[in-house]
């Protein structure tokens, strides 16, 4: 390891109804990788995009190579040697892999941009990292990995100085991570900086020097990889909240009745006959790597996305179910891990968000009964303690977690008996997460019957009843809590693909 | 590593090596419509038909080149229609009422374009309006503005008369024959403006705009910039459409001019330009329009006067962007 | 300033409207000022009242569109669509006048219906269908009438009853009626089911719809909504004005677009006021009145009104950005 490279010192960031990043320090130096961890929700990608432009910060300083700067959107930060990977895939599906790449310094021929060029040098990166993707396919045929791939290419033919990987090993089987970890190595060798975000316990042992550990947007501590266990790691991440046990055996009553049963579902190459069944009071994880069809295979169920076959038995009764109105009425729920666009109309209100399924129920005549309408908000505001000042308040100005309490009270209004989480605390503060938690078995112990779709292991193998595992579009296999461990479970995530 | 580094010709430079799917379709079309008219009506089947498809085919064709930028990027410039009647009065004034050459009042046209379509830019790009609505607004700028600057209708010089030269840029007389030497003009701004979209930097920026701006921003591209370029390159493009209408048709109306963006933007959609971004071919835009013009020049020969055109083209158009979208929802499916 | 935006009688009725109501009498006072008092005339606001009332039930029903994020530019074509329409059959078939008016909203819904379906059912871009449907409305106008415009009675003449819509004597009475259709589209809106889910359609589709909405239906309702208020804005249109030209209108799409803008109606769809929608179309006729009162030629109009939506919508875009 060298010299210092960067300082964040102090950083601090606020959004409407939530401080993202309290205070938060981080040092990295030359050829070093250095962990950031911490919970979904703790601030790692704020961080990430406060050094990068992307946000601006409130206070703090940044020192890079011994100068105080800030920069103004992300151009300014690569060309002072600063990328980013980022966790959500930034393609542009239209054009061919090799634009992807060099999109914003083409090379030049003449008055035309040299795509020729472009094409080889981008096939000369991908030799260099031992991947196998044709330059001049269109991105959006690739597989997810695949892009993921291209997105480290483009990162790393950039002439950097810090290179940040954001969560690059989600979407990428093992193959491909033992891929990245090469490349990685590689740069560290030419003594790059290398920030690597992840909650992969295991790889953070096996490719970081440092570790930098952050809870609810505050600093925690940083730590040397080589010198600290698994668990002061974990005590560090989780700190004074206390999770509930991991299920050690299904908490579902023998001979519980099958409420749902899904046979040979079909929707596009990202559902192909999937089948399972899920019981009353049962919790049933969907587990897998990004892009192995979960949210798809959800959304076909649920009538979201049209279907081209499959059979859906609700209580042992055949069902058609060709758009939400259909799942809605049939007792279905979901919760999409995509709150802000697919969950709540964010500019109204807790009741109105709450009344949104039920509607009709409120009604007097022609009019909507709002008095009637507050005192049901205000009733599931009480129930599920979500912190909000008043159910007139706009949904936009609650956190991630009373955002979702908000979704839940929408579903439970309808009295749905099936309800599908999907990502349930993605972006929810780790205190709201484990209440959300507390509710979901809360609701599984009444008779409600949950799919919860999660890409944290932990999550999965601490709430699942039983698993589900799919890889690339098609169901790999199925577990009973009590024989599931994370080797297993990552087995069938890439059965499909090695 | 399987493959070797010897890459595969997959792409053909040609344009017409590119002539598949829709443009194909389109083409099939355009000779269908001309057949059919044809057998419909005997005096169709003349030269002088051919010409006067083409004599309307330049500005619709201009236009359409210029627009199927701002559709690229996902927007749009209704802007174009009252705008090229806007810049010929200017242009067609500035001659007959001060008396400056016929060169100055050609530059006036191209300048204006270029400003209309630099101020249609900074709405949507600096200060993000929506595009339909700033281009609804500017359409309706430039309609009064004309009405205002030339205050009646302006006449452009005949050819004999002097400065006529410029009537010959798109049409001259070789013993008895005309020859609309303008749709080698067309031609070659398509070829150019192929060029531009496909192997330049501002024809790549409009397509990754379209295909998602907030990634293509992240890659450190000026989007502002090259949003904004896509409107000045449409308000250029109006511009010359200014200067073929006015050597075309010569006498130009205040007040007109709504109407004609539509056959601009139903030509470039028809062609295969994507009504939300992302996708375009302007060798297709070129087949969309003659779509329109063939339509524009058939219908009367068949006995529907000029007001059912407007009808029609107005279902074509609603019926190319079905198409679009149902050929999608097969695509996703 | 910030307790009075806390007064619940403020609060409820909205700060930004007030400012607005305010921002309209300074305009009339200043015009008064300008034209030397011309303006205070009777007759200058019967006037001004007529060219509110047409824009008044355009910008209603554009406001329902707005506000489920779509947008409809063809409302000013498709009304001289109804007038020519409805006034040619009048005229030349012999249909009676109180037909004759109930063709006119007739001819409003079909286009709403038409509109709505290709827009929620068929998912066409809003203004690709408002492109169209402006030039079929302009198309169909001129087949009917045989490019003709059309005289609709005088108030002497037979079915001139019809005039007494506008005003009685020079009772304004069209003023109760743009205020009771501004009220029941108020009530609509804020009130019923039908003004709930286009106001959340407008503000994320996609969370309605996942709902168990059939957002299509409401979608399509709006569309329709707006059809028939044209239809309506016609009849008033007729009613002060009496003679329509096919081949024109388009200024008026602007206008209506306008008055709901600068109401308070965001063009991302999601928030709408009915209130501000009728506050803003006052402004705009107190403008277009003003412009010419101040002897500028009709053209002008046209610039102005351009630049003022710009204006209106710039600042929805930047108070939705610092809300962000």
């Amino acid at each position: 390891m060298g010299d210092v490279i960067l300082t964040m010192k102090d950083i601090d960031k606020s959004f409407p109804g939530v401080h993202a990043l309290d205070h938060v320090n981080l040092e990295l130096k030359r050829g070093e990788v250095h962990a950031l961890m911490g919970e979904n929700g703790a601030g790692k990608s704020t961080l990430m995009k406060v050094l990068t432009g992307i946000y601006k910060k409130d206070s703090g300083t940044i020192t890079y190579e011994g100068k105080e700067i800030e920069f103004h959107n992300t151009r300014e930060a690569q060309d002072a040697g600063i990328v980013i990977v980022h966790q959500e895939l930034n393609m542009l599906g239209h054009l061919t892999v090799a634009q992807n790449i060099f999109i914003g310094r083409e090379f030049k021929k003449g008055f035309g941009i040299d795509d020729k060029k472009m094409n080889e040098e981008a096939k000369k990166l991908f030799d260099r990292m031992h991947i196998d993707i044709d330059p001049r396919e269109k991105m959006s045929h690739l597989t997810v990995g695949k892009q993921q791939m291209c997105e480290i290419a483009k990162a790393i033919s950039h002439d950097a100085k810090v290179i940040i990987f954001d969560e690059p090993s989600a979407a990428l089987t093992e193959t491909e991570i033992d891929q990245l970890f090469k490349i990685i190595r590689d740069l560290r060798e030419k003594n790059l900086g290398i920030i690597y975000i992840s909650h992969r316990m295991d790889e953070i042992k096996v490719i970081t020097d440092r570790i930098t550990v952050m809870r609810d947007g505050q600093y925690v501590g940083t730590l040397i990889t080589a010198q600290s266990s698994k668990n002061d790691i974990i005590n560090m991440m989780v700190g004074r909240v206390i999770y509930e046990d991991p299920k050690t055996h299904s908490m579902v009553p023998e001979g519980a009745p099958v409420v749902l049963k899904v046979e040979n579902l079909n929707a596009g190459k990202m559902v192909q006959n999937v089948s399972f069944e899920l019981h009353k009071g049962e919790i049933l994880g969907f587990s897998g790597l990004m892009g192995a069809g979960r949210t798809e295979t959800a959304r076909a169920l649920f009538g979201a996305d049209p279907k081209e076959s499959g059979d859906i038995y609700i209580n042992g009764e055949k069902v058609d179910i060709k758009s939400p109105l259909d799942a809605v009425k049939h007792g279905m729920g979901y919760l999409s891990e995509d709150r802000k666009q697919y969950g709540i109309v964010v500019q109204k209100s807790v009741a109105e968000n709450t009344t949104m399924a039920t509607m009709e129920e409120y009604m007097n005549g022609i009019f909507i009964n709002k008095k009637k309408e507050a005192e049901t908000a205000q009733s599931f505001v009480d129930q599920l303690a979500t912190k909000t000042p008043s159910v007139d308040q706009l949904v936009v100005n609650l956190s991630g977690g009373n955002q979702q309490k908000v979704v839940i009270a929408k579903w439970l209004t309808r009295n749905s008996d099936i309800l599908i989480f999907d990502e349930p605390t993605r972006g929810i503060d780790v205190g709201a997460k484990n209440e959300i938690y507390k509710l979901m078995n809360k609701l599984a112990s009444e008779g409600k019957a949950i799919i919860m779709i999660s890409s944290e292991m932990t999550e999965i193998l601490r709430m699942s009843d039983r698993i589900v595992i799919m890889c690339e579009g098609k169901k790999t296999g199925e577990l009973d809590i009590a024989e599931a461990s994370q080797e297993n479970i990552m087995n069938m995530a890439t059965r499909e693909i090695n | 590593m399987a493959k070797e580094n010897v890459m595969p010709a997959v792409q053909k430079k040609s344009p017409f090596g590119k002539l598949k799917g829709q443009s194909l379709i389109v083409l099939l079309v355009i000779i269908g419509l001309f057949i059919f008219f044809c057998i419909m009506s005997p005096s169709f089947r003349r030269y002088t038909t051919i010409i006067s498809i083409l004599d309307y085919s330049y500005y619709i064709a201009l236009m359409a080149i210029g627009v199927a930028f701002p559709l690229m990027t996902g927007g749009v410039d209704l802007s174009i229609g009252t705008g090229l009647i806007c810049y010929s009065l200017v242009g067609g004034w500035l001659i007959q009422v001060h008396g400056m050459p016929v060169g100055v009042g050609l530059a006036a046209c191209i300048l204006f374009g270029l400003v209309m379509g630099a101020i249609n830019g900074v709405l949507v790009s600096f200060m993000e309006l929506p595009p339909f609505l700033a281009t609804l607004c500017t359409m309706m700028v430039n309609r009064g503005l004309g009405s205002v600057i030339a205050g009646r209708a302006i006449s452009w010089p005949v050819a004999a008369a002097p400065g006529g030269w410029f009537r010959n840029i798109f049409k001259i007389t070789v013993g008895k024959t005309l020859i609309p030497i303008g749709f080698l003009w067309v031609i070659l701004l398509v070829i150019l403006m192929s060029f531009v979209l496909n192997h330049t930097k501002i024809g790549r920026y409009t397509l990754a705009i379209g295909s998602n701006k907030e990634a293509t921003r992240l890659s450190g591209v000026n989007v502002k910039f090259y949003h904004l370029f896509a409107y000045v390159i449409s308000g250029f493009f109006a511009g010359l459409a200014a200067i073929s209408y006015s050597a075309i048709f010569a006498t130009v109306q205040p007040g007109t001019g709504a109407g004609f963006e539509m056959e601009a933007i139903g030509g470039a959609i028809i062609g295969g330009v994507s009504a939300t971004g992302g996708a375009g071919s302007i060798v297709g835009t070129l087949f969309g329009v003659f779509v329109f013009c063939l339509l524009k020049t058939g219908l009367p020969f068949i006995g529907l006067q000029a007001n059912w055109q407007q009808i029609i083209t107005g279902l074509v158009l609603i019926g190319a962007v079905l198409i679009d979208i149902i050929k999608k929802k097969k695509g996703n499916a | 300033m910030d307790k009075f935006k806390e007064n619940s009688f403020v609060k409820k009725v909205g700060f930004n409207r007030i400012v607005l109501f305010f921002v309209m009498i300074l305009m009339y006072a200043f015009f008064c000022v300008v034209t030397g008092g011309k303006f205070f005339g009777m007759d200058r606001v019967l006037s001004l009242l007529n060219y509110a009332y047409f824009l008044g039930f355009l910008s209603l029903g554009v406001t329902f569109v707005i506000a489920t994020g779509g947008i409809d530019f063809s409302i000013g074509p498709v009304m001289f669509c109804c007038a020519l329409i409805s006034g040619f059959s009048l005229t030349s078939y012999g249909v009676p006048m109180g037909l004759a008016l109930v063709i006119s909203v007739l001819v409003g819904l079909a286009f709403g219906l038409f509109n709505g379906f290709l827009v929620a059912y068929m998912s066409v871009p809003p203004f690709i269908v408002s492109m169209a449907s402006m030039n079929i409305a302009k198309g169909i106008a001129s087949v009917f009438t045989r490019s003709q415009s059309v005289s609709w009675p005088q108030s002497a003449g037979a079915g001139g009853w019809y005039r007494n819509l506008v005003k009685v004597g020079n009772i304004p009475v069209g003023l109760i009626f743009f205020l009771a259709a501004a009220a029941i589209c108020a009530i609509l809106l804020n009130n019923t089911k039908i003004g709930r889910y286009i106001l959340c359609l407008g503000s994320n589709k996609e969370a309605v719809r996942l709902s168990g909405v059939n957002i299509k239906k409401w979608e399509m309702l709006a569309y329709t909504i707006c059809g028939l208020l044209v239809g309506i804005a016609a009849i008033f249109y007729v009613s002060a004005y009496t003679t329509v030209q096919p081949g024109y209108g388009d200024q008026y799409n602007n206008e209506a677009i306008a008055g709901c803008v600068m109401g308070g109606t965001s063009m991302a769809g999601g928030l709408a006021s009915i209130g501000g929608t009728v506050i803003g179309v006052l402004i705009i006729a107190l403008l277009q009145e003003g412009i010419l009162a101040l002897g500028f030629a009709k053209d002008y109009q046209l610039i102005i009104t351009g630049i003022i939506v710009i204006a209106a919508v710039y600042a929805d875009v930047v108070a939705r950005r610092r809300k962000n």
